[in-house]
């Protein structure tokens, strides 16, 4: 859907690229997540899809075809685009920010209002109450769900987003994280996603791409393998000592194979089953247990200690990924 | 009139009779240096006296908010009557019109807006948080006036402070029709006897002084920034 | 006093006086306008561009106005014309220097996302820039609006008329009554540009920015 091909930047009036020979590819209908530390060429590398970064050397694709086929606003018009500065228009209502490209694709009024409505409730904003609202009248958060709903009024199949949740608290966000994937779920836009935050990589992508400094890849592999087999120093480092917890984060105890607890589970300490492993793991030790009981499809099933040593066994193969597990 | 575009020509390429360089020369002990004098004096007494009346009413302005509307009112009509005007009425004022006293009334009218909006905005940028911290340390409320509040504000002040006096030495030219001295005499001579050279002279030089004062004042305008750095992150 | 100050009003050449000095003001004005808007749009994306328009501006506010006037008189000669051009100059710098930090200032957040949703150069000039800057060039042209007609009044001083010529008159004749009509009128007159032009101001405000002001305060 996307392709990077051998794509290098270097900005004029300097000799070094800030991204060098780049090369992955985004598939359809998945979030791939470009993540390192600050100043390592994401947004770069990001703002070149859109083409409003110029390619130095290499091309980028998108169905196939390269993004200068056509003229940098056309191609922008169709592609979804959402930034930790947000950029509302503040002397726009917010259903005019929303319905801006729309607008410019010409559609009729009434098709742009119905549209802005359906974006409001997706994004969890009713209508009513904020269609006539100015940016100014709107909390951070709120202005960040606008955000993403502006990007995607013209319903593009491919979105970019850089750090979109970046400038909210670490709840707010969080809860903005969990909305999108679930929107995600039934939009399935291909997406390029930037952050310098590897939890937020880890739950958010389908995919991830781990940039170092002068944009250069380190490795490209779903959240699960990069976790369990960083191919680098450098990635095992950037993605932390406690790599090995956070893979326990990418599944939910719920999709254990767990051993039916036959007989009594009275007395026995009781998991949720929507609860991921990690935090199961955490509250298994707290309570001093070496069991506990999760109930699912009405059975109960038991978890151990074992049992999720088996999970870090033989889960590499899986194809789980943080985006659905999450959801 | 001839074309204006060609004179100009002429005079720039010419040169002799635009600036006259002996003229100059002779009278720059005692034309031009008393009247450059005259003018430091007057614009500086004029930004003293105004911000001896500025400071307080700005820090009453800041504190009692119902205050600062009619305040601004008052001070943005003196501010918005053009100086000619305001130099006409003073002097038909019986006992105003004795000296220079109407020039530096007008002089100092016309900063008081700039320098209480400017002392208003200083006091109001300082983070609520600070003065209550300072507060909590059992500071009275003088002393959280002089010792916190005013050096945080001081950069902003000293912004209008700049402003004012650029815009007054500007005005003080005109002083010189109303017999106040300063540059404006060279300039107004230089009219009335049709001598460019008086007039450049005069203009370059109030231009000169307004460009130095502004540039020291912004000197210590960034000198005293590293407050309102720390202030900002 | 006031009976007498109402008497000048009524003399034949007072309308005269008016006029001319509105139209000195006026002309200048637009002409400043004219000249300072299209540099302002040419150099909004260039920082040199700005820094250069900001440092010419800040030395024209620093040339005293009379002696503006004054100088236009060796090249210009005497008359309204040498005024008008005189008046025009002065009128530029603040004006030149709103409409480019204004225009400047736009968030670059904002900018960007309208770049990256495919709005062309023209688009974000014509639907972000201007509308989020207009509020900061409107304070500039109201700044140059009132700064012209006061220095109008100067323009008596090189022989292009206006309603200085009665400060002049009453000054050099010692007719106080004069003296203050000339001075009222030109006061009022300035009063009125004021806030005339502090409601215009207020017009081009769009609704959004007001909300954002006031959210600020
Ligand atoms: N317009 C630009 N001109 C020159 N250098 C730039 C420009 N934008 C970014 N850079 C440099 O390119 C490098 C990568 O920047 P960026 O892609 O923004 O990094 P990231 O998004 O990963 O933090 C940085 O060193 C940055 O300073
Ligand atoms: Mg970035």
């Amino acid at each position: 859907m996307i392709e990077f091909r051998q794509v290098s930047k270097t900005y004029p009036g300097s000799d070094k690229p800030v991204v060098e020979d780049l090369s992955f590819e985004v598939l359809e209908g998945e979030i791939c997540v470009l993540v390192g530390p600050s100043g390592c060429g994401k947004t770069t590398s990001m703002r070149m899809v859109n083409r409003l970064i110029e390619i130095t050397e290499g091309e980028i694709l998108i169905d196939g075809e390269p993004n200068t086929a056509m003229s940098g606003t056309q191609l922008r018009r169709k592609i979804g685009y959402a930034i930790q500065q947000i950029g509302l228009f503040p002397h726009r209502t917010i259903a005019d920010n929303i319905g801006t490209v729309p607008n410019l694709l010409g559609w009729d009024r009434g098709r742009i209002k119905s549209r802005v409505d359906e974006l409001l409730d997706t994004v969890g904003l009713s209508p009513d109450e904020y269609r006539n609202r100015y940016p100014a009248e709107l909390s951070g958060g709120q202005q960040q769900r606008v955000g993403v709903a502006r990007a995607l009024a013209a319903d593009p199949p491919i979105m970019l987003m850089d750090e979109p949740f970046g400038a909210v608290d670490p709840i707010t966000r969080e809860g903005l994280q969990d909305e999108f994937l679930r929107i995600q779920q039934d939009i399935k836009k291909t997406i390029v996603f930037v952050t310098h935050d590897i939890d937020e990589a880890i739950k958010m992508g389908d995919k991830i791409a781990i940039l170092k400094q002068g944009g250069v890849l380190a490795q490209y592999d779903t959240p699960e393998n990069i976790l369990s087999e960083p191919d680098s120093e450098f990635v095992s480092s950037f993605v932390g000592g406690d790599r090995v917890l956070k893979r326990l984060s990418l599944t939910r105890v719920g999709e254990m194979d767990l051993e039916p607890a036959n007989g009594g589970t009275d007395g026995l300490l009781r998991i949720d089953e929507g609860l991921t492993v990690k935090d199961a793991l955490s509250e298994l030790i707290g309570s001093g247990h070496s069991r506990a009981v999760v109930e699912k499809d009405g059975e109960n099933g038991l978890l151990t200690f074992e049992a999720i040593e088996d999970l870090m066994g033989g889960a590499s193969g899986e194809p789980s990924n943080g985006g659905e597990s999450s959801a | 009139m001839s074309n204006p575009a060609l004179l100009l020509l002429q005079d720039l390429t010419g040169g002799t009779e635009l600036v006259d360089w002996e003229w100059l020369g002779e009278n720059f002990w005692e034309d031009i240096l008393p009247a450059l004098q005259g003018h430091i004096f007057l614009s500086s007494i004029s930004v003293a006296i105004a911000l001896i009346i500025a400071l307080p009413v700005g820090i009453l302005s800041a504190r009692y908010r119902k205050a600062y509307p009619p305040v601004t009112f008052v001070t943005g009509i003196l501010y918005s009557i053009p100086s000619l005007a305001l130099f006409a009425i003073l002097i038909s004022i019986p006992g105003v019109a004795i000296g220079p006293s109407p020039v530096i009334i007008a002089l100092v009218a016309y900063s008081l807006l700039i320098l209480i909006r400017n002392t208003v905005a200083g006091l109001d940028s300082v983070p609520p948080e600070t003065k209550d911290a300072a507060r909590g340390m059992g500071l009275t409320d003088r002393q959280i006036l002089f010792r916190v509040e005013l050096p945080l504000a001081l950069p902003i002040i000293v912004a209008g402070i700049r402003i004012a006096t650029v815009t007054i030495i500007g005005i003080a030219t005109i002083g010189a029709y109303i017999n106040g001295g300063g540059l404006g005499t060279l300039i107004f001579d230089g009219i009335q006897r049709q001598f460019p050279t008086m007039i450049i002279a005069g203009a370059v030089l109030a231009t000169a002084m307004a460009i130095v004062a502004d540039l020291l004042l912004l000197a210590l305008e960034r000198y005293l920034r590293p407050w309102a750095r720390v202030r900002r992150t | 006093m006031l009976y007498k100050i109402l008497e000048v009003y009524a003399r034949p050449d007072f309308p005269e006086k008016l006029r001319q000095h509105v139209l000195l003001s006026l002309v200048a004005l637009l002409v400043a306008i004219a000249i300072a808007m299209p540099v302002a749009l040419m150099i909004r994306n260039s920082r040199l561009g700005a820094l250069i328009a900001i440092n010419i501006g800040n030395i024209g506010r620093a040339v005293p106005s009379l002696a503006i006037l004054a100088l236009a008189l060796p090249f210009f000669g005497i008359g309204f014309g040498s005024a008008l051009v005189a008046l025009t100059a002065l009128a530029i710098p603040p004006i030149l220097i709103n409409a480019s930090t204004g225009l400047r200032e736009v968030d670059k957040g904002v900018i960007d996302a309208a770049r990256g949703m495919g709005l062309s150069g023209g688009q974000i000039l014509a639907r972000i820039q201007l509308p989020i800057a207009a509020p900061v060039i409107f304070a500039g042209i109201r700044t140059s609006a009132v700064q012209t007609v006061a220095s109008a009044t100067l323009a008596t001083f090189i022989g292009g008329g206006g309603l200085g010529d009665l400060i002049v008159e009453g000054y050099s004749r010692r007719g106080p009554e004069i003296l203050l009509a000339g001075a009222l009128a030109v006061a009022i007159l300035a009063i009125i540009t004021e806030i005339g032009f502090g409601v215009l101001e207020r017009a081009f405000t769009p609704k959004g920015l007001k909300i954002a002001q006031k959210r600020r305060k």
